[in-house]
């Protein structure tokens, strides 16, 4: 009787270590792990489009075995990834078919960038972020662009110095936060923007630029070169680079950066904003009082740096500032977009006005005046004081 | 399971007992009789007709009328000592007393004892049996006709290693010594350290047919005495017919024998043990064995090292830290790894993913497999290492680093990031010698676990590992004290290793009558002030 009882007992222990069977385990030579991932839809049929790039490992280096083997191939960027595309009538139609005919499971977890086509972002991307969304698998921090034309055209170019070529654009735009010159949105800021009644979710631009490359040839490279704005789940225009500077100006995003100013440029320390709204009289006035503190990299002219001086600059400073963030506010007004998240700050004050104003923010929002207050300050000038050269 | 186990061989080792005791050997005790004739015919049929024992008749007295007989074994007594102090004043020096002692042989033996032998340590027995017993053990034994009593004579001799360095508890600055298999040896360099007139040594035979001497060390009045009571009362509890070592003790009186881990401490080292027993713990020795158990043993002991007290506090809590650490590694790093490849990849950075992808693509063996498997060749090349004639180990090395290393690797059988993982932990294992054993085990356990269950496994089997740890006992200690359960005192020997002038009392959870170990306040710092400084007596 003991005997059996024991004998049951390891049964059971036994048992259940191979019906459990690994379920969802899986070996990493059996993944297809996905680093970028285009969305593009047919203007005319409406079909969906999905870009796959993968990353193929053996291709990489530190691969088993085969020191001496394709030495030359190895590290060739164009080898490392994979490009593949399938089309349905909807994300899940294309990816499943994407899967049939793929040699390993899809693995998304590592995606690193989505970049969206720019026609599937004027005609709606929703069907995309609900894709997305709701699948536990897919991360909330992934970035998301918009291409200037296809998806697929930005995911097949191999620019930088990264072998993975999604991996690449995405520290690419990563870094750029440190130029604030465009936003840097992940899915989530995406989703969150989209989420908010009135506030115009972003994303950044990519465009393809040709070069001329060391054989002669031309060469194409990516570049980040503008802002697009979402109303709802459709790019209803875009920023450039003025209007992008001057909308992260106004919504606290600039972290550092360069400022430009006739006659000198300006290495911005820190800056901070804050957006004001005031309500009277049924008039919505908006004042973005920023405070920026810079260093002198360069300046072209032949004073000698005088308090005098640096008040001049300290003044460009703040009329280059509010040109930049009157320049965008003009653009999203005309847009009727609130970049900006005007709405939700007025929201934020005036709760009990806010469903009146909500209807009718539409109507409001191209004619909210806006003011802006810069305070700039000087902080270093650099190892001279005196210009190299006199007039 | 382990107790399933243990519970179907503990009903065969009843049997085994059953039958040793039918087979007893000697018959009950005899006294001796008057005749020595009769004596030694029963010592030539106790010990038989081995070459090595040597009955020496002899006449002494003054008028060589009365027989004796010395009984030793050769080999075992000190000859030097024998031939001078032993036979020389027997065959000689009795002969020249000119008194009539002959006719009383009752007192004959008093003499030879009180004024005859020049040597240290003499018994008196009655009982032929001991006499046997203490023969066997290297006393000489000296019977006369007419004496109902036996001297025996402790003279033992034979050759014995000398006192070396530690070979594996190695250690920077303290001393070098370690412990050989001589049983007196051992206590002396124990009393060396601790001159302490309570420090005793409770000797017991155990081993029916080895008869080994064991000795309790212990201070009077800082070892609780229900403990060495309780130690005693295990000792005494052991029949098994040779005790070769003193892990033979160890798997006797542990308090979980079927737990992976030891619960019985032990070192090779004079200092380690005699700080133990100053801790109010109890040493056993045992005769014939270089190591000392020490009871109660406590986890944290086994990441605790001479050099942690010899070095400076702080650098002795870093190494503490590291050893934790190092052992968490050589449990966890194969199973965390195969579970995060298997069943986890995303928790990956991605560029460490894309390497650890690229090591495995074309590798024929799931992961955990490879894990096993190249836990299995390290465990192999381990024990090559250590059992083999020192001459091959060259050969082994070699053999080892190139087909582990480098072959498996380039033939593409194994990928390059496992061979990291597997030897990083290897070389962690070392880091904690006391506990390698159920590390290897529950390396092998975490391995399969993360393998089939992923980490959800792992975190399974930490839970039964903790568990099962925080059940533990060691001699009614338990054995994660002080962390758990907490005594915030005793912490100051844990994670860190407090200054030495800090640790004032002995550790709570061993529950010593006397806790006091040194006066507080011995911090060194400059006298407040020079008029003072003849008043801080």
């Amino acid at each position: 009787m003991k005997g059996k009882q024991g004998f049951v007992l390891i049964l059971l222990i036994i048992i259940p270590v191979f019906i459990s069977g690994c379920w969802d385990s899986i070996e990493l030579n059996k993944l297809s792990i996905i680093s970028g991932l285009g969305w593009d839809v047919d203007a005319d049929t409406g079909q969906v489009t999905l870009t796959f790039q993968s990353i193929i490992p053996s291709e990489t280096k530190g691969a088993a075995g085969s020191s001496g083997d394709g030495g030359q191939k190895r590290g060739n960027p164009l080898h490392t990834i994979q490009l593949d595309s399938s089309t349905g009538s909807s994300a899940y139609d294309a990816l499943n078919r994407y899967s049939q005919h793929s040699s390993r499971r899809t693995f998304y977890q590592h995606t690193q960038l989505y970049i969206l086509g720019r026609s599937a972002a004027e005609q709606g991307i929703y069907p995309f972020l609900d894709s997305i969304a709701r699948n536990p698998i897919n991360r909330p921090n992934v970035l998301m662009v918009v291409s200037e034309k296809k998806a697929r055209d930005i995911l097949s170019i191999q620019d930088g110095m990264e072998s993975i070529q999604a991996m690449g654009m995405a520290a690419e735009i990563k870094l750029s936060a440190e130029y604030s010159q465009y936003p840097v949105v992940t899915y989530l800021e995406f989703a969150q923007r989209l989420l908010s009644e009135t506030t115009a979710p972003l994303a950044p631009m990519v465009g393809i630029i040709e070069q001329a490359g060391p054989e002669g040839d031309s060469v194409k490279k990516t570049r980040i070169n503008g802002t697009a704005v979402f109303k709802g789940d459709k790019m209803i225009g875009q920023l450039n680079e003025d209007e992008s500077r001057g909308l992260l100006w106004a919504i606290n995003k600039i972290k550092k950066g360069f400022l430009v100013i006739p006659g000198a440029n300006l290495e911005i320390v820190t800056a901070k904003s804050k957006i004001i709204p005031e309500l009277q009289d049924e008039k919505i006035k908006i004042t973005i009082a920023i405070d920026e503190e810079s260093n002198l990299l360069e300046y072209d002219g032949h004073r000698e740096i005088s308090s005098d001086l640096l008040q001049d600059l300290e003044k460009g400073q703040a009329r280059e500032i509010e040109r930049q963030v009157m320049a965008a506010v003009e653009k999203s007004q005309a847009l009727n977009a609130d970049v900006f998240g005007f709405g939700d700050t007025v929201h934020r004050k005036y709760k009990k006005e806010w469903p009146v104003l909500k209807a009718r923010w539409e109507d409001i929002y191209p004619y909210i005046e806006v003011v802006v207050k810069v305070k700039t300050h000087v902080n270093e000038i650099g190892e001279i004081n005196k210009a190299l050269m006199r007039d | 399971m382990p107790g399933f186990l243990f519970k179907k061989l503990h009903f065969k080792k009843i049997l085994n007992h059953e039958q040793k005791k039918s087979a007893g050997q000697y018959s009950s005790s005899v006294s001796l009789s008057q005749n020595l004739e009769e004596n030694l015919r029963v010592l030539r049929e106790a010990l038989g007709s081995s070459s090595d024992v040597i009955i020496r008749d002899m006449k002494i007295s003054s008028d060589s009328n009365i027989d004796a007989a010395v009984v030793y074994i050769d080999g075992l007594v000190d000859r030097a000592l024998l031939n001078h102090d032993i036979l020389r004043p027997l065959m000689f020096n009795l002969q020249l007393i000119k008194d009539n002692l002959s006719h009383n042989h009752k007192s004959l033996i008093d003499y030879i004892k009180s004024s005859v032998l020049t040597v240290g340590q003499i018994t008196v027995v009655q009982d032929i049996d001991r006499v046997i017993a203490r023969v066997l053990t290297g006393h000489t034994a000296i019977l006369a006709e007419g004496a109902t009593r036996a001297l025996l004579i402790d003279a033992k001799g034979w050759e014995t290693r000398r006192i070396e360095e530690p070979k594996n508890e190695l250690s920077i600055r303290g001393s070098k010594e370690s412990f050989t298999e001589t049983l007196r040896t051992n206590t002396a360099l124990l009393r060396r350290k601790i001159r302490d007139p309570r420090l005793t040594f409770e000797s017991l035979q155990i081993g029916e047919r080895s008869k080994t001497d064991v000795s309790i060390a212990y201070v009077q009045g800082i070892t609780p005495d229900n403990l060495i009571e309780e130690i005693k009362q295990r000792l005494q509890r052991i029949d098994n017919d040779i005790i070769l070592d003193v892990s033979y003790l160890e798997q006797f009186i542990e308090d979980s024998p079927s737990s992976l881990f030891p619960t019985v401490g032990s070192s090779e080292r004079p200092d380690v043990v005699a700080a133990r027993i100053l801790e109010s713990r109890a040493a056993i020795l045992v005769d014939g064995s270089p190591m000392a158990l020490t009871v109660p043993f406590l986890f944290i002991e086994g990441f605790q090292n001479p050099d942690d007290y010899y070095a400076r506090p702080f650098f002795a809590a870093l190494v503490r830290w590291v050893r934790l650490l190092g052992y968490l590694l050589s449990i966890y790093l194969p199973g965390i790894f195969v579970s995060l490849k298997t069943f986890h990849p995303e928790l990956f950075p991605t560029q460490l993913l894309v390497s650890v992808a690229a090591a495995r693509e074309g590798l024929p063996l799931p992961v955990v497999l490879e894990a096993l498997l190249m836990l299995l060749l390290f465990e192999i090349l381990r024990e090559a290492g250590l059992r083999m004639p020192r001459s091959l180990g060259q050969a082994v090395s070699i053999v080892g680093a190139l087909v582990i290393g480098q072959a498996a690797v380039s033939a593409g059988l194994v990928g390059a990031p496992m061979v990291i993982v597997i030897a990083t932990t290897a070389i962690a294992s070392f880091l904690v010698i006391l506990f390698a054993e159920p590390g290897a085990l529950y390396r092998f356990i975490m391995t399969l676990a993360g393998g089939l269950l992923g980490l959800f496994g792992i975190v399974l089997v930490s839970i039964e590992m903790l568990s099962h740890l925080a059940s533990l006992r060691s001699l009614g200690v338990a054995y994660l004290s002080p962390v758990t359960p907490l005594n915030i005192r005793g912490l100051r020997d844990t994670f860190i290793r407090a200054p030495l002038w800090a640790m004032d009392s002995r550790p709570a959870s061993l529950d010593s009558p006397n806790t006091r170990r040194q006066s507080s306040g011995q911090m060194p710092r400059p006298p407040k002030s020079s008029s003072q400084q003849g008043d801080t007596q």
